[in-house]
């Protein structure tokens, strides 16, 4: 007897529709066969499909089974598969049809429950896309789907109930969306806890208010790390379109857990300097996202930057320049969004105290200038905001401290929040979000710079020496600071303040 | 061609014949004029010198070199090239007595210091000819020609048992006169200089008149301005940044502290300082920009 069942596929973050053929013929000798490029998970679904129907309440049929996961010449990967082999196998031999337009998708356990199973956003995507009703998954990876509206997400609890479903016995009821308890951001440290470092702060606020990358040089223990953990508290919440895409490539990539719906806070990735390039930009053979996907819509924080492979870094560039990258292999191509914000913080030199007020540097001129160079320019180049934090003395600061509080990161987040709606406001005709992410032809066609400040703009850029990709960066972060004071056109305090972070690069 | 100058030249500057053991041969780049070696103020110190150290020798560098003293230092990294640089800065002569061969640029990465001292009519010489590399002793018997140059050594910044201390102890050995300057003992490398003023042995200078009284120059080219003028700003918060900058370099959040005002407020004003000219920005922090 032979049925199909529709399943999907992935490639990158697209999906492809999967037909699972299944022929039970009572010809031959008992065996299992999965034909249709299955990688070594799909081929071990034999051995969870055949327990879970023996431990539910249906006979696995002693015929010769034959599935061809078509089209033939896809690999298939993953464990999904297991639900509709079971499915096919189940109606092929009792013999009931499959409703129309129905997707299965699920990993089944043993004891013939399913399993929360990666990538069930994107399949209810797909299932949306290409005109299926029915979606049939996990009860536990149920809520992801639910999100997109028009289709009837069943939450399957396990083969039984699967079972009964489809034979009418006993309907499973359609999940709804809900809505995750909201959980509160909690950044490690808030803004208050950071002592002095005013320029900093500010710096950190420009940045999350425009979506700019920072890079933050700077002796041992002067707060560095500190500031760019309490980044995650400034930053405002993702929009919904922003929502539905960061949640598309956690569920991808298996970084959601059981029961949860749409992420709603913007992803924060500190990836240890040991980081390989692959772990960095993504890869495979079967290519998977990196941290640079993984960082999508949020903050990528690489803290020692100097200390992180050059090849990882150099592959930054067209990441951190598109937002997004493609990664071949000679099987696929994929294509991964990665618009993200880069943090980045490093130390002078290697000993760390270069320009330190008292502690003597131990390095080399030669030792420095290695140091520097792991960091290319092209690099540096696509990064807005640099800034200089200083060692501080902490007792003085304490003293200070009770006087006059800094300002918390709540009171910070309200100014980034309001800068972000200007800039969805200015840019809802086109493609971009942030001012950090326009092109040249952007900043034509938005940025209002009066008389003034053109003058001030060519007075700095001959005078600092300022490149054409640095004029423009100027401007883009000039922007921001006027969108952060409310101000229509940019002035030129704002570009005097923009010139404090532009690269300085001292020696010695 | 080699250019070189004998010992029995009348060239030779008369000083460094008084040494024990003057080298035979000087080979030399640059310009040989006599009255280059009429006053010379050797200056040396640490390779590993703070920000303190950095700034003290270009201060009393610039002073000293400005008024026709020539700086006689080692060419290495760290104190020896700050001097060479601070003096160039202003104008000033300077000789670099190199541990290498003459044809050789040690370390290769200053080799725009090294055209600087040319260009502004300074000297490099060296005992040994040739592309001879640097070797562990040649950069103590390197130090017998810049002590033996000059009438006075300038150490800076030391660390106990360092190359610098060889270059004191040679200059009392020869007669000359030692100066020191006081430096904070919470550094490793102000270890060296606090020996040197304990057992009396340096006399300390701290500021240029100091260094100047030994070259015996008129009183008015002495003439020191006092305090820096400050340019007039354009509004009281330019004012106020200006004359906190006059007593000492500050960072920006340092001055945000001080002056009670917002650091995006301050961000431009320092930046329209920066176009106008007026100040400089030396790693964190800010400078008055004829300081």
């Amino acid at each position: 007897m032979f049925k199909k069942v529709n399943s999907a596929a992935y490639s990158g973050l697209k999906s492809i529709g999967i037909d699972v053929e299944i022929n039970t013929s009572k010809k031959g000798l008992p065996e299992f066969n999965i034909v249709g490029l299955p990688s070594k998970a799909v081929d071990e679904s034999e051995e969870r499909v055949k327990t879970a129907i023996m431990n539910s309440n249906s006979e696995f049929p002693q015929r010769k089974i034959t599935i061809n996961l078509a089209p033939a010449d896809v690999p298939k990967e993953g464990s999904f598969y297991d639900l509709p082999i079971a499915v096919g196998v189940l109606a092929s031999t009792m013999n009931f049809n499959l409703p129309e337009k129905s997707l299965f998708f699920g990993e089944l356990s043993l004891d013939g429950t399913l399993r929360h199973t990666k990538g069930a956003l994107p399949l209810a995507l797909f299932a949306k896309n290409n005109g299926y009703k029915h979606v049939f998954l996990p009860e536990e990876s149920a809520n992801e789907a639910a999100v997109i509206d028009g289709l009837n997400i069943y939450p399957v609890e396990n083969l039984d109930r699967m079972v009964a479903h489809l034979l009418g016995k006993r309907e499973i009821e359609p999940a709804e969306y809900e809505e995750e308890k909201e959980k509160k951001i909690k950044p490690e440290f808030d803004m208050k806890e950071v002592l002095g470092q005013e320029q900093a702060k500010r710096a950190a606020e420009i940045a999350a208010a425009g979506g700019h990358n920072l890079f933050m040089m700077g002796t041992p223990g002067s707060g560095k790390t500190m500031l760019a953990r309490a980044i995650p508290g400034i930053l405002p919440p993702l929009t919904e379109s922003e929502s539905l895409e960061v949640t598309e490539i956690y569920s991808i990539s298996g970084n959601t857990p059981p029961g949860s719906g749409l992420i709603r806070n913007r992803p924060f990735r500190a990836p240890h300097h040991s980081i390989s390039k692959v772990g960095l930009i993504g890869g495979g053979s079967r290519p998977k996202p990196g941290e640079v996907t993984l960082a999508h819509r949020g903050v990528l924080f690489l803290d020692e930057f100097n200390e992180f492979p050059r090849s990882a870094l150099e592959a930054m560039r067209q990441p951190l320049e598109d937002g997004q990258l493609t990664i071949s292999r000679s099987r696929e191509r994929v294509k991964y969004p990665s618009e993200f914000m880069l943090i980045a913080s490093g130390n002078p030199c290697p000993c760390g105290y270069l320009n330190h007020p008292e502690k003597e540097c131990k390095c080399t001129p030669r030792q420095v200038t290695n140091y520097r160079k792991k960091i290319s320019g092209p690099i540096l180049d696509r990064i807005d905001l640099h800034i200089q934090v200083p060692a501080v003395d902490v007792e003085k600061l304490k003293k200070q401290r009770r006087k006059n509080e800094g300002e918390s990161s709540a009171e910070i987040r309200k100014r980034v929040i309001k800068a972000r709606d200007t800039q969805e406001e200015r840019f809802k005709k086109e493609k971009i979000r942030t001012n950090a992410e326009m092109k040249n032809r952007h900043v034509k066609a938005y940025c209002n710079l009066p008389e003034k400040t053109e003058e001030m703009l060519s007075q700095a850029a001959s005078k600092f020496n300022i490149s054409a990709r640095g004029y423009f960066k100027l401007i883009k972060v000039s922007q921001t600071i006027a969108d952060l004071n409310d101000a229509e056109k940019i002035s030129p305090d704002h570009v005097g303040e923009a010139l404090q972070y532009r690269i300085k690069m001292d020696k010695n | 061609m080699d250019r070189k100058v004998e010992i029995n030249n009348k060239k030779y500057p008369e000083r460094l014949k008084k040494i024990d053991d003057p080298p035979e041969t000087l080979y030399y780049k640059g310009n040989w004029k006599e009255d280059l070696f009429e006053n010379c103020l050797a200056v040396v110190g640490s390779r590993r010198m703070t920000k303190y150290g950095k700034k003290i020798c270009t201060k009393l560098v610039s002073q000293v070199a400005g008024r026709g003293i020539t700086i006689v230092s080692g060419f290495m990294y760290g104190m020896d090239a700050t001097a060479h640089r601070a003096a160039v800065s202003v104008g000033g002569k300077t000789i670099a007595v190199m541990p290498c061969g003459i044809e050789r640029i040690h370390p290769s990465y200053q080799k725009k210091l090294y055209k600087n001292i040319l260009k502004k009519e300074g000297l490099i010489i060296s005992e040994y000819e040739g592309n001879l590399k640097a070797k562990k002793w040649t950069y103590s018997k390197r130090n017998r020609i810049v002590a033996g140059l000059s009438q006075a050594t300038l150490v800076v910044q030391a660390a106990e048992n360092s190359g610098s201390l060889i270059t004191a102890r040679l200059t009392e050995k020869f007669d000359r006169k030692l100066l020191t300057v006081p430096g904070p003992l919470t550094s490793s490398v102000s270890m060296g200089t606090a020996k040197l003023i304990k057992e009396g042995r340096a006399q300390v200078v701290t500021e240029p008149k100091d260094i100047l009284k030994i070259f015996d120059k008129k009183q008015s080219s002495l003439d020191f301005k006092k305090g820096k003028k400050i340019p007039e700003g354009n509004n009281p918060l330019e004012n106020k940044i200006m004359t906190q900058l006059k007593t000492e370099p500050l960072t920006p959040d340092e001055l945000s502290r001080r002056l009670n005002v917002p650091a995006q407020k301050l961000g431009s004003t320092l930046s329209n300082l920066q176009i106008k000219g007026f100040l400089n920005r030396e790693g964190d922090k800010y400078l008055l920009a004829d300081g």
